[in-house]
């Protein structure tokens, strides 16, 4: 009787406990790397590089509440203003303030048109990518591709040491894996030196300025300002970030071309629900670093499939569908069993209340 | 301080949803003014005020607000003398931002925005205080976010922030119909202190008789975007409650009565 008790509660206990999934996720994970190692760390670095793509779609979707696609024109535009001023001699890392303030200039076209014309932020922001095209490819002087072959990149000044660092601690195996090493250090460095900077500008009285007007215009306008301006900045900050993150891309790629930012904004739009159901971030620095995490789980993750399943590339586009409802689903369905579990225990007790009740008056 | 010259707002105009809210109406305001606007259900009382804080856009006449011209002025440029509490609860406060935050961009008001700190330490114990005077417990929630406070609570922060910066005009929009009887009597005795502490000019929209007679020294009474009656001074003094009522029965019947001979 005490022993199955026991048992029972064990088994009650166990789907459950928080502890055991983060064990269990967490050794899916380690695991995951181990034996995907350079699967893996390829699509860290690109992670990286797209991760500004999420926090850009945070601060359009989330803070402002705008249905902004313009990300889908401003990457392949910071891409193609990088790769042109590259080839033109300009330093590496002086191209990512250009290539920033070209995705800005996109977005502030967006704003515009939205704010002048009344137009519907969906719109006035597909009319952008339309038009942005055409800029792209003038910037890339009517190519549609430009390579970075042999050209200084924010990459190369540290991928012969590191070749060689590795050659001598870790042999010759691992001298392929140099490249994507320097990519995530660099990338690292340079996403957390904008989310810190971004962070603190969200906590600035302009920032929280934004975040107000996003949340209820009407209030922003009972203070005094101008909701239409939060409107432009907002824009005009998160597509600077994507045009940023487009000419990290280039960068990583060797190469800019027109068609890099084709359906971007949907693994924005991915990168900020993975990081939100996954993290389930509180303050706006949390979320804004959950926006960026979110896009390393949506890459490093659907490598993972592509690895294990032996897919051809050209499955992307579904693999990156099925990851992305994964993740959305999974959480949901854990949520409705506890909240089923918990229906069922507290019947159960009920029950058992019934039955004491009814012994007693026997 | 605030005079409204045969102003009118039609809603949806040339449709069969044609509804004129406001029908050139005039008001006059002066300085110190307490004012309670009382009137049945789609009389125009808050489109009076969305009129006048440039909400909506008025079709004719004019609106002037301390000696100024502002009938075409966006709404953000009036709002500097303007405070609002909204009928609707939820409209006054940012929900997914925390109370401090909330009182923060009200403390902006006609401030330049610059890039320091949003949230200053040195609000801190303003905002307690201001909290504390409304007595519902809030000010040791100051980190809560606002969307997980009731429809109540809400609207009492809503009145800490129009009134916080004391602006000119105050105009408040049946601001305690959200709150239960003690605070919703709290509410109103802060309202008054308020008022006379900071020399507020106020208009105050309200469905409760007794709350229109109680404070204030001026009473307006709405009827289908006119102002039927506007009682100040002696003709105030000698309204009773049950005058008020007889008043607001009559016109309800009387509106009836014409609709019928309308329609018939
Ligand atoms: N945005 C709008 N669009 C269309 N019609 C509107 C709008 N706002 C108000 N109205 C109409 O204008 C009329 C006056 O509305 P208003 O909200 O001013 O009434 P009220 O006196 O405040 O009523 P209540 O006591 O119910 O709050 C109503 O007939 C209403 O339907
Ligand atoms: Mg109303």
């Amino acid at each position: 009787m005490t022993t199955n008790n026991v048992s029972k509660r064990i088994l009650r206990r166990v789907p459950i406990s928080g502890f055991l999934v983060r064990v269990l996720v967490t050794t899916l994970i380690v695991g995951g790397f181990m034996k995907y190692f350079g699967v893996s760390i390829g699509a860290l670095g690109q992670g990286l590089a797209y991760s500004l793509v999420g926090v850009s779609v945070f601060i359009t979707f989330r803070i402002l509440q705008f249905p902004d696609l313009t990300v889908d024109g401003a990457f392949p535009i910071g891409g193609a203003v990088c790769a042109a001023l590259i080839l033109k001699g300009t330093d590496a890392e002086l191209t990512l303030l250009y290539a920033f303030g070209a995705g800005a200039v996109t977005g502030l076209i967006t704003a515009l048109i939205t704010v002048f014309f009344r137009v519907e932020g969906l719109l006035s922001s597909i009319i952008v990518i339309t038009g942005a095209y055409t800029v792209t490819l003038r910037v890339m002087g009517a190519r549609s591709n430009i390579p970075l072959l042999g050209e200084r990149t924010i990459l190369t000044p540290y991928q012969k040491e590191m070749r060689s660092w590795l050659i001598e601690n870790y042999g010759r195996e691992m001298r392929r894996h140099s490249n994507n090493l320097v990519e995530i250090i660099v990338f690292t460095m340079v996403v957390i030196i904008v989310l810190l900077v971004l962070n603190a500008f969200m906590h600035t009285e302009l920032g929280l300025m934004l975040r107000a007007s996003g949340k209820n215009s009407q209030v922003v306008r009972s203070f005094g300002v101008n909701h239409h301006l939060m409107t432009i900045l907002a824009l005009m900050l998160s597509n600077g970030l994507s045009g940023l993150a487009g000419s990290l891309a280039v960068q990583q790629f060797g190469f800019a071309d027109v068609s890099l930012g084709f359906g971007i904004i949907v693994r924005g739009l991915a990168a900020v629900l993975l990081g939100e159901v996954l993290l389930r971030p509180h303050s706006i620095g949390q979320h804004i670093l959950s926006a960026a995490i979110g896009m390393i789980i949506f890459d490093v993750s659907r490598a993972w499939v592509f690895a294990a399943l032996e897919l051809p590339t050209t499955d992307i586009r579904l693999v990156s569908a099925l990851v992305v409802l994964t993740a959305l689903a999974v959480p949901n369905l854990i949520d409705r069993w506890r909240e089923w579990h918990k229906r069922r225990v507290v019947n159960r007790r009920k029950e058992q209340g019934q039955l004491d009740v009814a012994a007693k008056a026997r | 301080m605030l005079q409204l010259k045969h102003v009118s707002v039609t809603f949806n105009e040339g449709t069969p949803n044609e509804v004129r809210a406001l029908q050139g109406l005039s008001l006059d305001v002066k300085h110190g003014d307490f004012i309670t606007v009382i009137g049945a259900n789609g009389a125009g009382k808050s489109t009076l005020f969305n009129a006048v804080a440039g909400t909506v856009p008025v079709d004719r006449g004019r609106i002037i607000l301390n000696g100024k011209d502002v009938t075409n002025q966006p709404e953000y440029r009036r709002s500097l003398d303007i405070g609002r509490v909204f009928q609707n609860p939820l409209v006054g406060t940012c929900p997914g931002l925390t109370i401090r935050e909330n009182l923060s961009v009200a403390a902006m008001r006609g401030k330049h925005l610059g890039l320091l700190p949003g949230v200053k330490r040195k609000n801190n114990e303003w905002f307690y205080q201001l909290l504390k005077s409304i007595n519902l417990g809030l000010e040791n929630r100051l980190d809560t976010d606002v969307a997980l406070l009731s429809g109540g609570q809400r609207q009492a922060i809503t009145l800490i922030m129009a009134t916080m910066m004391k602006p000119k005009l105050l105009m408040l929009d049946e601001h305690t119909a959200a709150l239960d009887p003690n605070a919703g009597a709290l509410v109103i005795d802060l309202t008054v202190k308020l008022a006379e502490e900071y020399g507020l000019t106020v208009i105050m929209i309200t469905h409760s008789m007794h709350q229109a007679i109680a404070v204030g020294n001026r009473i307006i009474m709405m009827n289908r975007g006119h102002v039927l009656f506007d009682a100040s001074e002696s003709e105030r003094e000698s309204l009773s409650y049950h005058d008020l009522i007889e008043r607001f029965r009559s016109l309800q019947t009387g509106d009836e009565l014409s609709d019928r001979a309308v329609l018939s």
